[in-house]
């Protein structure tokens, strides 16, 4: 449900607004209203303005802001290592850690520009490798030493090698080989062979046909083939070698450093934020004054903490809430303990405003009602109650999964209880079984009784949504909209009787002037809602009969679970009878989960709520510490 | 023949609503995997929004099992 909330103004000497700041967000009690309007009488805002930080103050945000963006700067360049906690304060060091974190910072870029180098050339040697070792028992095999010149090649595809042995035969006119060789990645390397004479028109042909020609690095060039690969293993093992040893120093820098520019760095955070909640606050000649909105409940002990911590110096008056004002009022929702999983199928709808209703306590008693009447089996309920028992035992940490969990058991809890009533069990299983009967009626067989009981469920939950909406209107002040909805339930109502009058035996005087009644309210329904009054009059009708989905829906599920069950007779095998029924019913219990729950929710967001609800609710946003 | 024609009524008073939701379904349900893309946040709108079309075939079965407690 709804928290009641307070609209609360607080005043205090001008050189405390910090500390009362401070506290306010340790607390994380106060969501804090720059709007003034509503506060303050008019003739007084004239006296008050907007509270100006002093020089000082404005040097310290400005001298503060520039000392954490350095340590960020600072904290991007090292690398992450188990560190311990400390608990300095940094006010007696702050002007030290401005002078060091420069120092640090260009030590550290330094070390991350060396870093980010070896780490290039390391790759790059690694590539070269690779390569070179694919490439060098194809030299060794055609013969190194033997004056001919030698190319190694990418090729992207294996269609391409044709292409290109054919453009070098022509080329060369046939003075050259082309070998390849597969990569452990899939890359197809080229070896091509060719006289020293041949050499840059083979160079031209593979530029024209965009073959990457695989070029060592200058060092490497001149070195005979088979010193290659070793020469190439050497300079990688210096160059990680260079790179440890800057990591090295990099996480012993960490080691040391890192935790005290992480406190120092959020104690900056936090003193910055309170510069900017400064931003909500106002001011006389001497005084600082804040408004904003608080759970009532809180207001209590709020301000015997300001009487403590300020010696009754700064005061904290609750204000009258005015109608125009309730639309401003943030919301905090709070549910008791069974109705808290619902929240997770509320957090799908907008917020509602804070005069209206929390949909939570609706969801927790109507959804599992509705979910029951739809799957309505003993076996479906057991073997759902028995996953949600499992997934609120093994997955206790995962909220929404074990919120899940409960609104499941719950449901599973009605679906057994409404199949008792039905008398299935796995369908007609239990009747075959164990002569299940139903206590109430049996669904297969009875449509029309069915079709009776969901509109009468969908009528009383729409009378219900109606009632409720008149009540908020009547709240609200808003008689003309209490008026239509008024007329809208006596016309349901009168509608409905007018039916039973039909359906059962009875005197023709009870119903005529029912339907007299119903003559006369039509004219004041369109006087008081306008010529679109008795559209949504035929809404709510067309609601009422959307909740036939009950019997439907309900009706499919019973009827596949008989299916399966006689498919799994008529296999005349038990191992095979107890498969295919099991596989059935196993599709079965899944859309048993889905469907119902859809579908029961949709009965709830479209057809109920939108008779009561309001949405576009303020969000408590409270003054408070960031979440570590 | 009467029963005949009774029964093709009922196919008919599920048929054609089926088909309706299913084009229905498949307009919202495009809508809503291309807004999923972007706001996965609106997953349980989008839900209730593909089932909403569901009213049709639901009411065309009420149709059809009434017509066939008929026979």
């Amino acid at each position: 449900m709804i928290i009641k909330m307070s609209k609360i103004e607080m005043v205090g000497p001008k050189d405390q607004l910090m500390d009362v700041l401070e506290l306010l967000r340790n607390k994380g009690v106060f969501h804090p209203d720059a709007e003034v309007k509503g506060y303050v009488h008019s003739e007084d805002e004239a006296r008050i303005r907007g509270l100006l930080l002093n020089e000082e103050a404005v040097g310290e945000k400005i001298f503060f802001d520039k000392l954490r963006i350095k340590i960020i700067e600072l904290l991007n360049c090292l690398p992450e290592v188990p560190s311990r906690t400390v608990y300095l304060h940094p006010i007696p060091i702050i002007d030290v850690l401005q002078e060091l974190v420069e120092k640090h910072l260009e030590t550290c870029r330094e070390w991350q520009q060396q870093c980010h180098a070896l780490r290039e050339n390391m790759d790059a040697l690694g590539r070269y490798l690779r390569f070179w070792s694919v490439l060098e028992p194809m030299v060794r095999e055609v013969n190194g030493d033997s004056g001919l010149k030698f190319f190694g090649v990418t090729i992207r595809s294996v269609a391409e090698i044709d292409l290109l042995r054919k453009a070098l035969e022509t080329q060369t006119r046939g003075r050259c080989r082309l070998s390849t060789e597969n990569m452990d990645d899939g890359t197809i390397v080229g070896l091509i062979t060719t006289d020293p004479e041949m050499e840059n028109s083979l160079r031209q042909l593979l530029s024209a046909e965009r073959v990457p020609e695989l070029a060592l690095p200058e060092e490497f060039a001149n070195l005979p083939f088979w010193e290659k690969s070793s020469a190439l293993k050497r300079q990688l093992e210096e160059v990680s070698a260079r790179l440890s040893v800057i990591e090295r120093k990099q996480q012993e820098f960490s080691r040391h450093w890192l935790p005290i520019y992480r406190r120092t760095l959020d104690w900056l955070e936090e003193r910055l934020a309170l510069y900017q909640a400064t931003a909500s606050a106002y001011e006389t000649r001497q005084c600082f004054v804040i408004h904003g909105w608080m759970a009532s409940g809180d207001v209590a002990e709020l301000r015997r903490e300001l009487n403590s911590a300020f010696s009754g110096k700064v005061l904290t008056h609750e204000l009258e809430i005015h109608q125009e004002e309730l639309d401003r009022v943030p919301v905090i929702m709070h549910n008791p303990l069974y109705f808290k999983p619902f929240e997770l199928f509320a957090r799908i709808l907008p917020l509602p405003k804070y005069s209206s209703y929390d949909p939570t306590p609706f969801l927790g008693i109507f959804f599992p009602l509705l979910f029951g009447m739809i799957l309505g089996d003993i076996g479906y309920g057991l073997i759902l109650g028995l996953i949600a028992a499992l997934l609120i035992y093994f997955f206790p940490q995962r909220n929404n999964l074990c919120d899940g969990a409960k609104i499941l058991g719950v449901s599973a809890a009605y679906a057994t209880i409404f199949g008792i009533l039905y008398g299935e069990l796995f369908g007609d299983l239990g009747h075959h079984l164990f002569n299940l009967q139903p206590i109430w009626v049996e669904r297969s067989q009875a449509i029309v009784p069915l079709i009776c009981f969901a509109l009468s469920v969908g009528t009383a939950h729409v009378l219900f949504g109606l009632g409720l909406g008149i009540r908020y209107d009547v709240k609200r002040k808003r008689h003309r909209e209490a008026l239509v909805k008024a007329i809208n339930l006596l016309v349901i109502f009168i509608i409905g009787f007018s039916l039973i009058g039909t359906l059962v035996p009875h005197p023709w005087s009870v119903t005529m002037p029912l339907l007299a009644t119903l003559l006369l309210l039509v004219p004041i329904l369109i006087l008081a809602g306008g010529l679109l009054a008795p559209l949504e009059l035929l809404k709510n009708f067309g609601n009422i009969i959307s909740y036939m989905r009950i019997m439907a829906i309900g009706l499919c599920s019973v009827l596949l679970a008989d299916v399966a069950n006689r498919l799994g007779g008529m296999t005349g095998n038990v191992i095979a009878g107890f498969l295919v029924a099991g596989v059935l019913h196993f599709f079965n219990l899944l859309l048993g989960v889905f469907s119902p729950t859809v579908h029961a929710l949709r009965l709830h967001y479209v057809e109920f709520f939108s008779k009561f609800l309001e949405f576009g609710g303020r969000r408590f946003e409270p003054l408070s510490k960031k979440p570590k | 023949m009467e029963k005949v024609l009774l029964a093709f009524a009922a196919a008919l008073a599920v048929g054609i609503p089926a088909i309706a939701t299913a084009w229905a379904q498949s307009r919202i349900g495009a809508a809503g995997a291309g807004t999923l893309a972007e706001k996965p946040e609106m997953t349980g709108t989008i839900i209730i929004l593909v089932a909403i079309p569901e009213t049709m075939v639901i009411l065309g079965f009420v149709v059809a099992a009434m017509i066939l407690v008929m026979i």
